[in-house]
């Protein structure tokens, strides 16, 4: 009661990380980690409703106040506000006001202040995924929130695009889009509109995806008589093929340092993950523990993780260290982009051309369904 | 003006895009015919696209300000576009489909089936693709599209990999069935366009297929 409220907050931070943060680790592996319990004290409406699925999403638990480890509590404004009060000592670790934008944009801000403020780290209520909704003839581009809000149709070349890949730091996409009647790469302003053809080939150019850095592409082109692995940089330009398997590659990811791609190939007969230098070099196998039929690795912003989907009669998601060893199944479901913290991750799941996209929290396994659009959803792409 | 000039310099880089440096190649590989590639970015429907609003927003990283897409402006810039694209001279320089017609009729019964997760051609669908090979011999102005697809157990972009492979794996018989590699192209559509929609062993086996689309001059349809 006596400390500063800065201070008290770093003793309670001190107190919730290591099983928050340091659980990580441990729950790839093992058990799902506790969600921390808060109450939402005089929150209505779109509010409340956009709080709980925010908290929820990163780990908390909306519980009674009597129950809560944390409690936030609305003001009187018109505009969103929440003081946060640890329940412990009823010591307010912040009170704010979020004048202006609207009731949606204020509650993620608070959310996020939150997350920042129990846990440590950026929330991520406030960004954007992209992806593929069919939409039982065209299969278009769409972006939304990451909670599913806002949908804005990104496409309408009453086509197939498919394979969206957000340009890092930037309201920007590469897909595969079918408009040329065959699969082309496009690169998607969508600030400006702007559109051009970055890779089309005769055969196959997809799954397009850029460097965190910006400065290059990993993209699947068959021109060489097979579909195999190029990079190039950003513009398309200085091209070059970095695998030459006759099976077929698919599914780039880039490290975080811009470095190295991961991949799929089914050089073997089974797909599997592999790695290769983006300055070219020897493809070499990741060990995922044994785990056959490995797909659509994303590698985790930190660098720690790579998860990806096993595709054998069911879909399931896996995450496995990024220099390779035991495969931890984590959930049924397909497709994972992970989020700028590490922790999140976007994904499809059911089937049957009804699927949906999710979130998913690593460390408690908890999956909530993003807002629904008309249509099948998939591939979802997170803005990072 | 300022905005064409932008158009413009899209256009110039997916020029650039096109060079390429071809790596040693794979036996078995016929290399898949360029140029329809090669030229600037496409699209002639370069209307003003309407700039959409979605929701407002508070914090950064929430925009909500979209615009739909406008595609560059194509315009001839006197470059060749086969120009090192790494292909050899005999390969065409422009889509194989440009000025031709669609006919999807003629071989509607050679339609090629594969096993799950497999892109070798079965030999009970060789008799298929030596049908087509005969055909397009003895009819020199037409060419062919080979469309690949999958069943939709396999993951999407996975699919899509696969099914140029099968399509490839097609080509690569007509090839060796004496048919210039320069007649034919791949199209790969993955999980993307079944030719069955349900959701059992029956229909998955008819959407792990291999389609012929002959591709003929209009005077002789």
């Amino acid at each position: 009661m006596k400390l500063p409220s800065l201070l008290q907050a770093m003793a309670i931070c001190a107190t919730v990380l290591p099983a928050f943060a340091a659980g990580f680790d441990a729950e790839i592996s093992g058990q799902a980690a506790k969600s921390i319990p808060i109450a939402l004290t005089g929150y209505t409406g779109e509010a409340a409703q956009i709080l709980k699925f925010d908290l929820e999403v990163l780990g908390f638990d909306v519980v009674p106040a009597a129950k809560a480890q944390f409690e936030l509590k609305a003001g009187a404004g018109t505009e969103v506000q929440g003081t946060l009060v640890d329940t412990g000592n009823q010591h307010p670790l912040f009170s704010r006001s979020y004048p202006g934008g609207s009731v949606r944009s204020q509650a993620h801000t608070l959310s996020d202040d939150v997350v920042k403020a129990v846990t440590g780290n950026a929330g991520i209520a406030r960004t954007k995924i992209a992806y593929k909704a069919d939409l039982g003839g065209a299969k278009e581009i769409y972006v939304s929130d990451y909670d599913g809000a806002n949908a804005f149709r990104a496409t309408e070349d009453r086509s197939i695009t498919a394979s969206p890949a957000w340009v890092p730091g930037r309201l920007a996409l590469l897909y595969t889009s079918y408009k040329g009647g065959k699969p082309d790469v496009y690169s998607h302003d969508l600030g400006t509109g702007a559109r051009s053809r970055v890779f089309g080939f005769n055969g196959l150019n997809t799954s397009a995806t850029v460097s965190p850095d910006g400065k290059r592409i990993a993209v699947v082109l068959s021109k060489s008589g097979s579909p195999d692995l190029w990079v190039s940089n950003i513009d398309g330009s200085a091209l070059r093929q970095l695998t030459t398997t006759k099976e077929s590659e698919s599914s780039p990811c880039w490290s975080p340092d811009s470095k190295t791609i991961c991949f799929v190939s089914n050089r073997d007969g089974k797909a599997a993950l592999y790695t290769v230098s983006a300055a070219g070099g020897e493809m070499r196998k990741l060990s995922t523990g044994g785990i056959l039929n490995c797909t659509e690795p994303d590698w985790s912003p930190d660098g720690k993780w790579i998860a990806f989907t096993r595709a054998a009669g069911e879909f399931t998601l896996y995450v496995v260290p990024a220099g390779g060893g035991d495969a931890t199944a984590i959930t049924a479901g397909e497709d994972p982009s992970w989020a700028k913290n590490s922790r999140t991750i976007v994904f499809t799941r059911g089937r049957d051309r009804a699927r949906r996209l999710s979130l998913l929290d690593v460390p408690t396994r908890r999956v909530k369904d993003v807002n629904r659009i008309s249509g099948s959803c998939s591939q979802p792409s997170w803005a990072r | 003006m300022n905005c064409l000039t932008k158009l413009g310099l899209i256009a110039l880089l997916a020029v650039v895009a096109t060079g390429s440096g071809c790596a040693k190649k794979p036996k078995n590989i016929t290399p898949i015919p360029n140029g329809y590639n090669g030229s600037a970015a496409p699209g002639s429907d370069v209307s003003q696209g309407g700039a959409l609003r979605g929701g407002p927003g508070a914090g950064p990283g929430n925009s909500g300000r979209f615009t739909q897409p406008t595609d560059a402006a194509p315009r001839d810039l006197g470059i060749d576009p086969n120009k090192g694209a790494g292909s050899s001279s005999e390969l065409p320089s422009g889509n194989l489909r440009d000025g031709k017609i669609e006919d999807r009729e003629t071989f509607k019964g050679n339609t090629v089936y594969f096993e799950y997760d497999k892109s070798a051609v079965k030999s009970s669908e060789l008799a298929k693709i030596a049908a087509v090979a005969e055909h397009l011999k003895s009819h020199a102005d037409a060419s062919l599209a080979v469309e690949g697809h999958c069943d939709e157990r396999g993951t999407e972009e996975y699919n899509r990999s696969l099914s140029e492979r099968r399509a490839l794996s097609i080509r690569e018989r007509l090839v060796n069935l004496g048919v210039s590699a320069s007649r034919v192209t791949t199209e790969a559509f993955g999980e993307d366009k079944p030719a069955d929609l349900g959701h059992d062993d029956s229909a998955w086996s008819k959407n792990r297929r291999g389609e012929f689309i002959l591709l003929v001059p209009p005077s002789l349809k």
